[in-house]
C-alpha cells in the first residue's frame, strides 16, 4: 500500500497535478482549497513512505507565505462589501474579505501539499526517462537534461572552489548583502565559463558513442503506463470533484 | 523545435538550466524570507531575476526555442533539487519562457540588440503576471495594486533580465569560450547580427 504513489507513472502524476492546480485556481471560496489540503494529507498518509520531518521544513515556507497573502489580501484586498468583522489597525475587515483571504491562504496551503506530494514520491531520472517515453519528449534535449542533472554535484563543488580562490586571494571584502549580490557576476562567469566547456566536452563525447538523438521505440528502462496509474488517476480526480462540489455547497 | 541545433548548443542550454536553477532557488529563500513579512509584493521587484537564464541563452545560441527551454529546464531543475512548489513551478517556468520567446519571435529571430533583450524580459514579466492573476488569485486585490505589481515586475523583468542578462553574457564572451555559438559569429559581423 504504502509505495503506491511511489511506484506511479511519473508523467500521469505530473498531468494530474498541473490538472489539480488550474482547476483550483478557478474556486475563490473557502471550503474548496481547504477540503483538497485535507484529501492530498489523507493520501500521502496512506499511500507514501515520506518523511514527515522534511515534509514539515519544506512547507513552513508555505505556510509563513500563506499569512503573507493572507494579511495582504485583507488589507490591499478589492472592496467587496459585506458586514464589518472587527476593525484591525485602522482596517475594517469584512465577513467578505476575510472568506476571500482564508481561500487564497488556504490555496496556498492546497498547492504546496500537491507539490510535495509529486516532489517526494518522483525520482527524477524516472521522470525524465517517462516524459521522452510517454510524451515524446526528443531524446536529444532528454539526456541533455540527463547531462545537466549529472553535472549538478560538480557544479556546487565548483561554486565553492571558485569562492575559496576569491578568499585565498583576498577578493571579496564585500560586507553589505547588496554588495555581495552586485558580486555575484565574478562567481557567476567563471562557473559559466566552465559549464560552457563541459557542455562541449559531453557533447564531443556523446557524438564521439553514436548518439543521433533521434527518436526511438525501445528503451533501455522501459517505464509503462499499468492499470495501477488509473486507479490513482480516478483518486485523485474523485478528492478534486468532491472538494471543488463540497465548496461549493458548503459556502452557498 | 530541436532542428537544427546542434548538440554541444543543446547541452550547453541545459546546463545553463542547471546554474540557473541554482541560483533561482537561491534567490526563491531570499524571496521567502521578504514575502513571509510583505506578502506578495515583496517578488515583484526581484522578478526579473527569474528570466536572465532566457535572455542569457538566446543571446548566445540565437536559435527558436533558446529562451523558452532553459527556463523550463531551470524550472525543473529547481524542483528536482527541492523547491517545495514543484511541479506547479514548471507551469510557471514554461509560461516565463514563452513570454521571453515571444519578444525574439515577433523579431524573427534576428535582432539580439539590448531593447529587443529588455522587451523580451518585460514579455517574461507580462505573461508572468498573466498567470499568477489566476493562480494566485490577484483578481481577489485592489485593481490599483495589482497594476503597481505589474509595473513593478515590468520594470524588474526589463531591468535585471534584459540589462543584467546581456551584462553577464557579454561578460561570459569576454572569456572566449563562447567561440563556436552564434554570439562570436555575430560579433565577428558576419551572421544575424
Amino acid at each position: 500500500m504504502r509505495n503506491l504513489l511511489h511506484d506511479m507513472n511519473p508523467t500521469v502524476k505530473f498531468l494530474i497535478v498541473a490538472v489539480s492546480l488550474i482547476t483550483l485556481a478557478f474556486f475563490f471560496n473557502l471550503w474548496t482549497p481547504l477540503l483538497f489540503f485535507i484529501g492530498i494529507l489523507g493520501l500521502q498518509l496512506t499511500l507514501s513512505r515520506i518523511n514527515w520531518k522534511v515534509w514539515l521544513l519544506f512547507m513552513l515556507p508555505f505556510t509563513l507565505g500563506s499569512f503573507g497573502y493572507l494579511w495582504t489580501t485583507i488589507v490591499f484586498g478589492a472592496e467587496t462589501g459585506g458586514t464589518v468583522l472587527f476593525e484591525f489597525a485602522g482596517y475594517q475587515v469584512t465577513d467578505a474579505q476575510l472568506a476571500v483571504a482564508l481561500s487564497l491562504a488556504f490555496r496556498v496551503l492546497a498547492f504546496s501539499s500537491m507539490s510535495l506530494l509529486f516532489a517526494f514520491t518522483t525520482d527524477p531520472v524516472k521522470f525524465i526517462m517517462s516524459l521522452m517515453q510517454q510524451l515524446k519528449l526528443s531524446p536529444k534535449l532528454a539526456y541533455s537534461v540527463m547531462v545537466g542533472y549529472q553535472f549538478l554535484p560538480v557544479m556546487k563543488d565548483e561554486f565553492v572552489q571558485i569562492q575559496q580562490a576569491h578568499r585565498l586571494r583576498g577578493a571579496d571584502t564585500e560586507q553589505r548583502w547588496w554588495q555581495r549580490m552586485l558580486g555575484a557576476r565574478r562567481i557567476l562567469i567563471p562557473m559559466l565559463a566552465g559549464a560552457v566547456r563541459k557542455a562541449e566536452r559531453s557533447a564531443f563525447a556523446m557524438e564521439a558513442r553514436g548518439f543521433t538523438g533521434e527518436a526511438r521505440q525501445e528503451f533501455y528502462h522501459p517505464i509503462r503506463v499499468r492499470p495501477l496509474d488509473f486507479a490513482l488517476t480516478g483518486v485523485f480526480l474523485s478528492i478534486l470533484a468532491a472538494s471543488c462540489l463540497g465548496g461549493v455547497w458548503l459556502s452557498s | 523545435m530541436l532542428k537544427g541545433w546542434k548538440l554541444k548548443e543543446i547541452v550547453l542550454m541545459s546546463l545553463f538550466g542547471v546554474v540557473f536553477g541554482i541560483v533561482y532557488l537561491l534567490f526563491v529563500h531570499v524571496g521567502n524570507i521578504w514575502a513571509g513579512v510583505i506578502g506578495p509584493l515583496a517578488y515583484e521587484w526581484m522578478f526579473g531575476i527569474w528570466f536572465i537564464v532566457s535572455i542569457i541563452s538566446m543571446y548566445i545560441i540565437r536559435r527558436p526555442g533558446a529562451a523558452f527551454l532553459p527556463e523550463t529546464l531551470a524550472a525543473l531543475i529547481e524542483v528536482v533539487l527541492g523547491h517545495a512548489a514543484g511541479p506547479r513551478l514548471i507551469l510557471s517556468g514554461v509560461v516565463q519562457g514563452l513570454g521571453a520567446e515571444a519578444a525574439f519571435a515577433l523579431t524573427r529571430y534576428r535582432h539580439f540588440t539590448l531593447p529587443i533583450l529588455m522587451l523580451s524580459g518585460a514579455g517574461a514579466a507580462i505573461f508572468s503576471f498573466v498567470y499568477g492573476y489566476f493562480m494566485s488569485g490577484y483578481a481577489a486585490l485592489d485593481p490599483s495594486f495589482v497594476i503597481l505589481m505589474l509595473t513593478l515586475r515590468i520594470l524588474s523583468g526589463a531591468i535585471i533580465a534584459g540589462i543584467g542578462g546581456k551584462y553577464i553574457a557579454d561578460g561570459l564572451f569576454a572569456t572566449g569560450s563562447l567561440r563556436g555559438y552564434a554570439i562570436a559569429r555575430a560579433q565577428k559581423g558576419d551572421a544575424r547580427a
